[in-house]
């Protein structure tokens, strides 16, 4: 299109396009201010949650119904509803320990150390993945990527670096839509820059003043044909939770 | 003169002597052959475990429990100069934590254990390991176990995902490429039990320095900040299981033993039956009874030295034999007895011989007990038959 000879309408036709280029980039919200907008769309002071955990491990499928009173991002609890082996089963976070009680045993074991890595109830997630209980924006630096979304058109894509070398997962992709300020897919990555699991989120629905997805669907990308999807079918913000719900008083039958 | 006539007496006797005989005989064969067995399966045992394993014992970071998977990551420690400064012949470092292979995108539990390459204390096929750096590269050089790489169905050649945590507790994955399938006699290191240079996984786990242990030649005595476990110590599950085998083969031995004096005792009573005329005939011409009890024990005593010479001539030829081909117990590798390959057997002289001992003893006490009734037999009665109805 530019022959040689029109060398300086080129040149000032770029000037032109990465001045406009830039003074966008200016613009735009930083990656770390639109991390923090995310979390601020996800997390809320106290949330009810009725959902399925629909756990594929590429032989059978199990359904897992449950429902879910978190406060903050440091304190939840789970009582699962069926199926007939995990019916009763109860979940309890606090800070970084987590209770379980199942009626077979009707006892309740405290989940920690090496034991919150392993596989909860048989699903793609961890007891740890399960237990994040830091904002995104509080344990990641985040910078834009240069590459560019193929999978969702005007998303942006952020590395995450963690900030502290004891985090699980020291670098995170999140695919964000700028405009609505919501996260469309993440994935974790080992030290070594291995990806270990993707995180769908789909079917957003206003739900309140937030945007919240309806579906996240777990994958450990390790693993052959298996995938684990929480399925929200009842969520509520901002009410009033019973403070017997975070007690350990509430770990029985 | 006694011994005369319990000479011709025993021979008199026929079938019956000899089928005493041979019953004794083959006790005593089954219990040497019972406790060589297991004398060989404890030698064969504390070799393997020592040679591949234990060493002269560990060293051990303070509450370091291999049975415990879940603290490995947690308890580890740096090596103490006097440790370090061992010879590579009297040492073996070693670090132990957990990881998660994935062959075939399956996930499976292991145990990363790390090995100085310099080491010759422990025998290890590991050879496969020596010719790469000290740091690993992209790809990770590993060795697995013949049972290990049957269970994962891994091969020599092939890659397969590791996933592993290092010191922070940040989670980390690579590739790890099997270098060799090594045979290794001791399953107890082979499955679940992925083998990798001490260098590589110390840098895998930020772990720069420290060892979950170290295997030494010889006690040095206390070394400041870890805990010594001697061989009796880290054998102590495989040594109160023998211990319970031993009890048990006692047991045996005892049904054995019973059915040995029985059948003595037996022949005994029916000798007294059959030969009361012949005891009142000797009565009647002046022998007395002590005598008569001697003539009849040594009879017994007798039969136990002819056990003795057929168990010799039946034992021994096939003692020989079965220490050439041994017994095959490759099917307790999959218990995880450190056993892997023919058991033999070790004969223990002074064991044989105290068993022996007693063997005869119980014999020719069977032999005497029920001849004692002899010295209240009335000789009129005897000599007609009907002292012992």
């Amino acid at each position: 299109m530019f022959g040689i000879k029109n060398k300086p309408v080129a040149g000032i036709f770029l000037s032109f396009f990465f001045c406009f280029v830039g003074s966008g980039i200016a613009e735009e919200i930083p990656a770390q201010k639109l991390l923090e907008r995310v979390d601020e769309n996800l997390w809320a002071n106290t949330k009810f949650v009725t959902g399925r955990l629909i756990i594929d491990n590429g032989r059978k499928v199990r359904t897992l119904t449950q429902d879910s009173w978190m406060e903050g991002t440091t304190r939840s609890y789970s009582h699962y509803k069926s199926p007939a082996r995990e019916k009763g089963t109860k979940m309890l976070k606090i800070g970084g320990k987590l209770w379980m009680y199942t009626p077979r045993t009707d006892r309740k074991i405290l989940i920690a150390g090496h034991l919150l890595r392993q596989s909860m109830l048989g699903s793609d997630l961890s007891y740890e993945d399960m237990m994040e209980d830091h904002k995104l924006s509080y344990s990641y630096s985040a910078t834009f990527s240069t590459q560019s979304s193929e999978d969702f058109a005007g998303a942006r894509i952020l590395n995450l670096v963690a900030r502290d070398k004891k985090t699980t997962y020291q670098t995170r992709k999140a695919w964000i839509d700028p405009e609505k300020q919501i996260v469309l897919k993440e994935e974790r990555f080992a030290k070594s820059g291995k990806l270990l699991k993707r995180i769908l989120f789909e079917d957003y629905e206003k739900i309140g003043t937030r945007l919240f997805p309806r579906t996240m669907v777990f994958r450990d990308m390790l693993k052959e044909n298996t995938k684990t999807t929480y399925k929200f079918d009842v969520i509520e913000f901002d009410i009033e939770i019973p403070a017997k719900y975070f007690s350990q008083s509430i770990l029985k039958r | 003169m006694n011994w005369n006539i319990a000479n011709k007496n025993f021979y008199r006797q026929g079938l019956r002597a000899f089928l005493n005989v041979l019953v004794t005989a083959l006790s005593i064969i089954a219990l040497i052959f019972m406790l060589s067995l297991l004398n060989g399966f404890q030698a064969q045992a504390t070799r393997n475990l020592v040679l591949t394993d234990v060493g002269g014992g560990h060293y051990r970071a303070p509450g370091f429990d291999i049975l415990t998977p879940t603290e490995w990551e947690d308890i580890t420690m740096p090596v103490p100069d006097v440790l370090g400064n061992l010879l590579a012949k009297d040492k073996a470092e070693v670090l132990v934590q957990q990881g998660q292979l994935y062959p075939n995108r399956r996930l499976f539990p292991v145990q990363l254990r790390g090995i100085a390459m310099d080491q010759s204390l422990l025998s290890l096929p590991l050879a496969g390991l020596k010719s790469f750096e000290d740091k690993p590269g992209e790809t990770i050089p590993a060795v697995v176990g013949v049972k290990m790489a049957r269970k994962a169905h891994l091969k020599k050649g092939d890659t397969v995902v590791l996933k592993w945590r290092d010191k922070g507790g940040a989670v980390d994955a690579r590739d790890i490429l099997i270098v060799d399938v090594g045979d290794i006699i001791n399953p107890r290191i082979d499955d679940g039990v992925v083998w990798l240079r001490l260098d590589h996984l110390r840098s895998m786990t930020d772990r720069d320095g420290e060892v979950s242990w170290v295997a030494v030649r010889e006690y040095l005595g206390p070394v400041q900040g870890f805990e010594f476990h001697g061989i009796e110590i880290l054998m102590s599950d495989l040594l109160a299981l023998l211990r319970q085998d031993r009890i048990n083969s006692k047991i045996l031995w005892g049904i054995l033993m019973v059915l040995v004096c029985t059948s003595v005792f037996n022949t005994q009573i029916l000798n007294i039956f059959k030969r009361q005329k012949e005891i009142g005939t000797l009565m009647a011409l002046g022998m007395e009874p002590k005598r008569i009890v001697s003539i009849f024990t040594l009879e017994g005593v007798l039969g136990a030295l002819w056990a003795l010479v057929l168990a010799v001539v039946l034992g021994v030829p096939f003692f020989i034999w079965f220490h050439g081909v041994g017994f095959d117990v490759t099917h307790l590798s999959e218990a995880s007895f450190p056993i892997r390959e023919t058991i033999y057997p070790d004969y223990q002289p002074r064991e044989i011989l105290v068993s022996v001992s007693i063997v005869l003893a119980l014999s020719i006490a069977s032999a005497w007990v029920p001849v004692r009734k002899v010295t209240r037999l009335d000789p009129t009665l005897a000599l007609r038959g009907r002292a012992i109805t």
